[in-house]
């Protein structure tokens, strides 16, 4: 898979540049171009000063496993926070105080941000999971007909089962 | 004398230095400090400082170990699905997967159209929900994954614990002050573990998660 270059850690001493082989590290915006780049190649890893520069994996392992109880004490929890964005939301959208309307879409984030790390700690953390690809699957088994089909069969295309 | 931590970010009032800056002399005694004290780490109030060994403690989780109510898992709601797209839209972002990141986000877009919310709900039903969940969710759930071992699952709960219990001081403010509470403030949220604080300026990093604050965004209001 092809080198990633975080631009914050790049401390520009170009040592990417003159290890690269294929000039793919040499781009105008800084992002590497994953056309040249030689999947495993590691070179500029390897050369960085900073650090700034690692590998994307293309595969992952399975999930850590979870308990039955630990996944439905963790879903009680991101329900209730999940319920509290939804009431957040609904008085940002029907106040009519501007400060009002930012304090509850703050209150409302904040509750997505748990629910959502809640959740990934009950079996849904990792995008190529065995468990992510069934919820894509029993999505487009039970689909009305609004329901975006290509976006989850786009999903089971692309992301490689894990190792 | 007792040392006082504050039960959000762990900082400690040290009583022969005070606090330089904040206008707290050393050797300020903790019940001389005026109420509106807010800690200098992460602005929570003064309400929640504890004695530096109750605070060390979690009774909670380890007083209900034996006494953990069988949950069940029921099918996943349209809400629940929508949370668990956006965090794994967030998952591709990271690995750089863009395309399957805004498909990701399609999903929890569609699944977030299917939900809705009973009316009369206030931001006073968000601090009762936030109160039960500190009071019996979090006991729970500690208690359990500390039963079973799961470090990770814990870590989450810990994180989401302490942001609960600043929103909590946070709308019991609000309650009380209204908009008041914002005049002259920002409002900031961490993008990663949800801590949200009111303040002039942001913190250097986070004060549960850790993460540097280019990653904490300020609230517009708007």
């Amino acid at each position: 898979m092809p080198a990633y270059r975080n631009i914050r850690l790049c401390s520009k001493d170009c040592m990417c540049l003159y290890v690269c082989p294929t000039g793919a590290t040499n781009t105008e915006n800084s992002i590497i171009d994953e056309a040249k780049c030689i999947p495993g190649c590691m070179a500029c890893v390897d050369a960085c000063p900073s650090g700034a520069i690692s590998m994307i994996p293309g595969k992952y392992p399975p999930q850590q496993p979870k308990t039955e109880a630990v996944v439905a004490a963790q879903r009680a929890l991101a329900l209730s926070k999940v319920r509290q964005e939804q009431i957040a939301q609904a008085v940002a959208a029907s106040t009519n105080s501007a400060a009002t309307k930012q304090f509850a879409r703050a209150v409302a984030k904040s509750n997505r941000l748990m629910a959502e790390d809640l959740l990934r700690e009950s079996r849904y953390m990792l995008p190529q999971s065995d468990e992510v690809r069934n919820l894509l699957e029993t999505m487009l088994e039970n689909a009305t007909p609004d329901f975006p089909k290509d976006a989850a069969e786009l999903l089971l295309s692309q992301l490689h089962k894990t190792t | 004398m007792r040392k006082i931590k504050c039960s959000i970010c762990g900082y400690v009032y040290d009583k022969p230095v005070g606090i330089q800056g904040k206008g707290v002399a050393s050797g300020t005694k903790w019940e001389d400090i005026p109420d509106d004290f807010k800690c200098p780490r992460c602005t929570a109030p003064k309400s929640v400082f504890k004695p530096l060994e109750e605070a060390e403690v979690s009774p909670s989780a380890v007083t209900k170990i034996d006494n953990i109510p069988a949950l069940s898992l029921k099918e996943l709601s349209a809400g629940e699905v929508s949370v668990i797209c956006s965090s794994l839209a967030k998952g591709c972002e990271k690995q750089r997967l863009l395309i399957a990141s805004e498909a990701f986000n399609r999903l929890s877009d569609y699944f977030k159209s299917k939900t809705s919310v009973e009316s009369g709900k206030t931001l006073d039903t968000v601090a009762k929900m936030l109160g039960n969940d500190i009071a019996e969710g979090f006991s729970i759930a500690k208690a359990t994954a500390q039963n079973d071992m799961d470090k990770g699952a814990l870590r989450s709960l810990v994180w989401s614990e302490k942001v609960s219990a600043m929103l909590e001081t946070l709308l019991v403010r609000f309650a009380e002050e209204g908009d008041v509470m914002l005049e002259n403030n920002n409002i900031y949220v961490c993008d990663i573990c949800g801590f949200v604080f009111v303040d002039q300026t942001p913190v250097g990093i986070c004060p549960v998660c850790k993460v540097p604050n280019f990653k904490i965004l300020e609230m517009e209001r708007k």
